[in-house]
């Protein structure tokens, strides 16, 4: 009988808070909406299910949890602590990024730029709620709505915030539909919306090849830090146009950034244990990822409006909406809303090109954070 | 420490300044450089025509439609449908407009994109569903 008691005492009914409880519906959600409505399912499943794993309630000590030494969550979390896992996700988008539109038009790598204000807004913002430099540098990165950006730069300068960051960045990425189109509306008269760009010229291969090395020596000599996520994605792409290491690039772009998704998404999620996920600082990175989320909208909005007043081919300031790097979900959201306005009006080769842009801006801003935080 | 102060003793203000100057002064370098990259390689490789890709056949297929000719079929929708129907008919009856389009740039078809979009907009490629699109009958 008292081991019968001993037994019920360990299990995870016996063990269960309000908190516990709380994150597993907030996991269920998550598995929800990417099952259901299907919001970017390759990362909310697996998040979603991480977060179900990681709120079971268990008896410390037992080497179960992931933050216990020897778990065998705890192994497969240190891809997410050490950066391994994003660096390997950029190889796979890079062996998948077609540079093709952003080469044709090179001015809207601008709005890839101006789109990671954000950043450093809520840098500011994060600052100015007290949070510690190096947690306002890793808060602020949201504002880039790169899940594998804000988890690298997260686990370098603030690895107690790995958790709140990555669930409000990956959940502002599925969250685009609602976020972006109603600013994209505010910042733009309906006559800017029906711009049409002008058909793109056609971009050679060796374009195609000097690309990757250029862009890789010139990112990397300004902000040295970025090496680890702009090095893996150039490599990738390097891979991709050369045609002569297709078998490689294949892998890098199924298989690899498969399995680095699978255990990022599922230990990620399970680091979001309820004692230390449910704190009052994980409220402020929530809003703060949203004001992060929306500044980095409205000012490649506002930044394309911008470049209108001196360039004599207009461009449609919709495409700054997608400097943000959420790729392609920012891009396809820009394509929509300017299909809304004129049927015939296709935006989305040229907001891929902005996407592509702002995946570069984000790894060099994280680069540049990382530079100013180190020591 | 909270609001300004915070900022000021953090060196918010100066980061944020910094950090944008440099991202921005970044990109817009390797923007200027990719703008240059069709002349950089025609210093390399001097080529009649920048931009022309180097894989590209040299000699047109059959079916070459000339600049000129594209142009006045493009005022004329109907007559070119007939046209490039028939240049498309490899394709078969349903395929998708990322198909069409690099049958068109095979058979160096000027201005492919609007071309396509000429036929969308004048309802003669009709979509079937599921990206894919099929001629008018």
């Amino acid at each position: 009988m008292e081991m019968l008691l001993q037994f019920l005492s360990n299990t995870g009914y016996y063990l269960a808070e309000y908190r516990h409880v709380l994150m597993i519906l907030v996991g269920c959600l998550f598995v929800f909406l990417a099952v259901a409505k299907e919001y970017e399912p390759l990362l909310l499943l697996p998040i979603g299910f991480g977060i179900l794993l990681g709120n079971i309630p268990f008896f410390k000590g037992f080497g179960l949890g992931i933050y216990e030494p020897n778990s065998v969550l705890h192994y497969l979390y240190f891809g997410v602590t050490t950066g391994v896992y994003p660096s390997i996700i950029f190889l796979g988008l890079g062996a998948m990024t077609d540079f093709t539109s952003l080469l044709a038009q090179p001015k809207l790598m601008m709005l890839g730029a101006a789109a990671q204000m954000g950043i450093f807004f809520t840098l500011i913002s994060a600052l100015g709620l007290g949070f510690l430099p190096k947690e306002a540098a890793s808060i602020a990165i949201i504002g880039g709505a790169d899940g594998p950006t804000s988890i690298f730069l997260t686990a370098k300068l603030a690895p107690h915030l790995i958790g709140p960051v990555a669930i409000a960045a990956y959940s502002y990425m599925a969250l685009i539909p609602i976020i972006q189109p109603p600013i994209m509306r505010l910042l733009t008269t309906s006559k800017e919306r029906l711009i049409h760009m002008p058909e793109m010229r056609h971009v050679s291969r060796r374009e195609q090849l000097f690309f990757p090395v250029v862009a890789l020596l010139l990112c990397c000599f300004l902000a040295p830090a970025s090496i680890p996520l702009l090095g893996p994605f150039f490599f990738g792409n390097l891979m991709k146009v050369s045609g002569v290491v297709e078998r490689l690039a294949q892998t890098a772009r199924t298989a690899i950034i498969d399995t680095a998704t699978i255990f990022l998404g599922l230990t990620v999620g399970a680091s979001t244990q309820a004692d230390v996920f449910l704190t009052s600082k994980s409220v402020g990175i929530f809003a703060l990822g949203a004001i992060a989320f929306s500044i980095a909208t409205a000012s490649g909005v506002i930044f394309a409006k911008i470049m209108n007043l001196f360039l004599k081919e207009k461009i449609n300031p919709l495409l700054g909406a997608a400097g943000v790097s959420a790729v392609p979900g920012s891009a396809r959201e820009v394509h929509l809303v300017g299909q809304k306005e004129d049927p015939t009006n296709y935006l989305l080769m040229y907001a891929m090109a902005c996407n592509a842009s702002g995946v570069i801006g984000s790894a060099v801003c994280a680069g540049i954070l990382w530079s100013f935080n180190i020591g | 420490m909270y609001g300004l102060d915070a900022i000021s003793a953090n060196n918010g203000w100066a980061q944020a300044l910094a950090g944008g100057c440099i991202v921005l002064a970044g990109l817009a370098v390797l923007s200027f450089i990719i703008s240059i990259f069709p002349k950089i390689i025609s210093w390399f490789e001097p080529s009649p025509a920048v931009g022309v890709s180097e894989d590209e056949p040299k000699t047109a297929p059959q079916l070459k439609v000339d600049a000129a000719m594209s142009q006045s079929l493009l005022t004329d929708v109907n007559t070119a449908a007939l046209i490039y129907q028939s240049l498309a008919h490899p394709l078969g009856e349903k395929f998708s407009l990322k198909e069409l389009y690099q049958l068109f740039n095979q058979n160096q078809v000027p201005h492919p994109h609007l071309i396509i979009r000429g036929f969308r907009e004048e309802g003669i490629l009709v979509p079937i569903g599921d990206g894919i699109f099929s001629w008018k009958v």
